[in-house]
């Protein structure tokens, strides 16, 4: 029980309330909310489970003054400023204060799971709370062991759509799903997280407003930071991006940075994603070679981001598309899952390297760099100075790197073998909820 | 001078807060786009997005308005808010504008606008399209001094318009054609632009409002790039363009004499492609008109126009600089021409310091161009040095050798006005008597 640390939501446009009851916890670390936009993060101590209002109020008016201000004068800003003097005549469109999109875009949300029934619930049991109407929920079963996810769905979910994909491979149920989806906008999620409720409109927001747009990603905070692992993991970077809107565009005639959108990690991650269906048309779906299920055990995400900015598509980072990821309990997961990153990475250079080669040489340099910046140069850091992460962490992520450098094509020759094995597109689907599914045209 | 600029060319585009926010097209070819933000009249500021060639959505330019421009407009939001009382104070007395200002000035006042041109025709033809526009209860004058009149370019353009007057000034030399501009006009106020230049139909008013309190005698306006197309004109805007931003500000008597070692810096008021001059004081013996010497067209380069704000602040009236009287001017395209602007800057720099020293006595001159000087240009080269500033270290250097010759400059540029004489006012009450109507 040393050092946990409870996991918070601290809404503005709501009075501000001390804690209480949090015997066993050191500390909170509260997401800011303005009206459902994050604004960061406060870290609050508690003494006896115990920390008051105005110690909130504090800390929070000392760390984000100037961006609840910001985040103020930006929703001022969708009406116009008739008469700037007066308040009232600003309107604000609900008591959310985000405008409600109007429903008349269907969005799919897909969730890929792996026989991990009892999150899954947690996970769908958030998607029942979105506050935007017109989605379809569609769970891609991956390549089962139990039919624990299926009794699941049907049992306590029949209003969401439930299909098998037998080919085992995330990237392999992330297409599953581009075929199936009936939605405009097809927004991926994974089994280890919790929804916000604003979620999908935040994202069906973005999309609407730009019909240049192709990609959204958004914030992914800690659903919850009760180990030690699950601190370190947020230490790390974690996944979140920031607290900003940023948008992203390679503009393949100016001289601008050439390796702008090669760290594709920047962008955001698989597990809070969202496209215009229209667009994998047009670039291609996810690299079945390439994520977990397989050899490279990650990069499918990435390697789509880069694709989608590379093919001269606009990528938005949406902060206000929030989800809670619950981070690995235990160090050994953690060790697992980061030298799973260094592999997935290199797997996605090594897949674009081979896709793009007018790109070969910008990926290589950048991928040296990386390795050198990231890898090595921390790892020699942590002999002189007290590291901030234990030094095996950065010793498993450098073996994942050297290990991605190479996997890729085995996973490749794999991918072609299930292909084989299974004909081009799986036709033994179970598709239950909705009868009748419609073919995308 | 192969600086990599990824945002040239920049589009320039205004929105205004005060109607619904519009996504902003058709920027296609340009990898940047500046926003002039306006609230009425009122231009609040600017905002520069990297659009990588794709249109603006009215939610990018929110946020970038929110992000660059927040404190401004916080300002204006929190003005008469009830639970901030100290806010609200700070605004009244320190933010705030006042708009029942623009109609205090009686409409009796008249305005002449005394325009300066060489040979740029087409560009004169739009400027004075502009000036016709204007929407003004009094009475303006619009005077045309044309400063080559041996190529004939310019009658045929000022004849399309009529009741504008034509004045020819053979003398080469800005300072000369402006001079022949004052001395021909016959408004209370005279307003100098240049051929350069378009306004917006309000942009009288507010550059002639100021002149209600009887202790101003200048009033300068904001110069806006017309357009951002080629990265001589975007490093021109870099070295500070003409604008002297959006903030409005007065200075007087006082602060001319503020120090003892420093020079004040009458070149951070504004420039005359953009100020109005009460006529009175050109009259007045101890201020009369431009010195020839300095100035386009004359060797030593610019200086002409901070020689006379220097001047009359030093009679004693004060100068108020009013950023929403704004003109947008087409800065030059190309490279020769941006490095002869700012060799002539550099040169005009140091030949109006020796002015102040020769004329007036001005002893801080020396301290400005012996320790000021050379120290800005130390650190400017080790801020370039060290990728802080985008600004070429070889225009560095071109300012220096603009420095070096300004004495020289300055020492020809006397010996020509010696020879063609100095502008004066004519003998004859009646200004109008040699005008070539």
């Amino acid at each position: 029980m040393v050092d946990r640390v409870k996991v918070l939501e601290i809404e503005v446009s709501q009075p501000l309330t001390g804690f209480s009851g949090l015997e066993g916890y050191n500390s909170i670390h509260g997401l800011v909310r303005s009206n459902g936009d994050p604004v960061g993060y406060i870290d609050v101590p508690l003494c006896n489970g115990y920390c008051s209002a105005s110690a909130v109020r504090a800390v929070l008016l000392k760390t984000y003054s100037d961006k609840l201000l910001q985040l103020m004068l930006r929703r001022n800003l969708e009406a116009p400023f008739a008469d700037p003097r007066n308040l009232e005549n600003i309107k604000v469109a609900d008591d959310t204060g985000n405008p409600v999109p109007a429903d008349n875009i269907l969005v799919t949300v897909a969730v890929c799971t792996r026989d991990r029934a009892e999150q899954l619930r947690d996970c769908l049991t958030s998607l029942t709370r979105l506050t935007y109407g017109n989605v379809e929920i569609l769970i891609v079963d991956n390549a089962p062991g139990t039919d624990e996810t299926r009794k699941l769905v049907l049992s306590e979910f029949p209003d969401f759509r439930y299909v098998v994909e037998p080919r085992p491979g995330l990237d392999w149920a992330r297409n599953r799903a581009i075929d199936e989806a009936r939605g405009e906008i097809l927004a991926y999620t994974d089994d280890d997280v919790l929804v916000d409720p604003l979620w999908v409109g935040a994202m069906v927001r973005v999309f609407q407003d730009d019909p240049a747009v192709m990609a959204v990603t958004g914030l992914v905070a800690p659903a919850e930071m009760e180990t030690g692992a699950q601190r370190l993991f947020e230490r790390y970077g974690g996944f979140g991006r920031g607290f900003r809107r940023i948008w992203y565009h390679v503009d393949a005639a100016s001289r601008a940075d050439p390796f702008m959108h090669i760290g594709a990690g920047k962008f955001g991650t698989g597990a809070n994603m969202a496209y215009r269906r229209s667009v994998f048309g047009k670039i291609g779906s996810f690299d079945p070679a390439l994520d977990v299920g397989t050899v490279t055990n990650g990069g499918g995400d990435l390697e789509m981001f880069f694709r989608v900015l590379e093919e001269g598509y606009t990528l938005v980072y949406e902060p206000t598309a929030l989800v809670w990821h619950r981070h690995r309990k235990t160090f050994r997961e953690l060790h697992v899952q980061l030298t799973n990153h260094g592999v997935g990475l290199y797997s996605y250079f090594m897949r674009s390297a081979r896709n793009y080669p007018r790109r070969r040489r910008d990926i290589i340099r950048f991928g040296l760099w990386w390795f050198w910046y990231w890898n090595i140069r921390r790892l020699l850091k942590s002999y002189i100075t007290t590291p901030r992460v234990p030094r095996d962490l950065i010793v498993a992520e450098l073996r994942g790197a050297l290990t991605g450098m190479t996997r890729y094509p085995k996973a490749r020759r794999r991918a072609e073998q299930i292909r084989a094995e299974y004909g081009a597109e799986s036709t033994d689907s179970t598709t239950v909820g909705i009868p009748e599914p419609v073919r995308p045209e | 001078m192969n600086t990599p600029l990824n945002n040239v060319p920049m589009a320039i585009r205004s929105v205004d807060l005060s109607s619904t926010l519009h996504a902003i097209d058709d920027l296609s070819k340009y990898p940047a786009c500046r926003v002039y933000v306006f609230l009425g009249t009122r231009l609040l500021g600017m905002v520069d997005i990297e659009n990588a060639r794709q249109s603006i959505s009215p939610a990018r330019l929110r946020d970038a308005i929110a992000d660059q421009l927040g404190w401004k407009l916080s300002s204006l939001l929190m003005g008469d808010h009830p639970y901030q009382p100290e806010l609200s104070l700070i605004e009244k007395n320190v933010l705030a504008r006042d708009t029942a200002e623009l109609s205090r000035l009686p409409a009796s006042v008249s305005v002449s606008i005394a325009l300066a041109t060489f040979d740029r025709p087409e560009q004169l033809r739009e400027c004075l399209a502009a000036l016709c526009k204007q929407e003004s209860p009094r009475r303006i004058e619009i005077v045309v001094i044309d400063n080559h009149p041996s190529s004939g370019l310019t009658p045929p353009v000022v004849a399309d318009f009529p009741g504008v007057v034509l004045v020819s000034e053979a003398r080469q030399g800005l300072a000369y054609a402006r001079n022949a501009g004052f001395v021909h006009s016959s408004g209370d106020i005279v307003i100098a632009t240049d051929d350069d230049v378009i306004m917006p139909p309000d942009w009288v008013e507010q550059l002639v409002a100021p002149f209600e309190r009887s202790d101003v005698g200048i009033v300068t306006g904001n110069v806006l790039p017309r357009e951002l197309e080629t990265e001589f004109q975007y490093l021109f805007e870099a070295y500070g363009g003409l604008g002297r931003g959006f903030e409005e500000f007065e200075v007087g008597p006082p602060w001319l004499r503020a120090s003892r070692r420093r020079a004040a810096p009458t070149w951070k008021l504004g420039a005359t492609a953009n100020a109005a001059f009460r006529a009175s004081v050109f009259r007045d013996p101890k201020i009369g008109l431009m010195d020839e010497a300095l100035g386009p067209g004359m060797p030593s380069g610019v200086g002409e126009d901070t020689y006379l704000f220097y001047k009359i602040i030093k009679a004693g009236y004060s100068l108020v600089y009013k950023p929403d009287a704004y003109v947008w001017h087409t800065h030059r395209r190309d490279r020769k021409a941006l490095r002869s602007q700012i060799y002539n800057y550099s040169k005009g720099h140091v030949a109006y310091h020796l002015t102040t020293l020769l004329r007036n006595g001005d002893k801080r001159a020396v301290f400005r161009l012996l320790v000021e000087l050379p120290r800005t240009y130390v650190k400017r080269i080790i801020q370039r040095l060290r990728g802080h500033s985008v600004y070429p270290v070889s225009l560095i250097l071109l300012e220096i050798r603009g420095n070096l010759a300004g004495p020289f400059t300055l020492w020809r540029s006397r010996r020509r006005v010696r020879r063609e004489g100095r502008s004066e006012f004519p003998l004859a009450t009646d200004a109008r008597a040699s005008r070539v109507e």
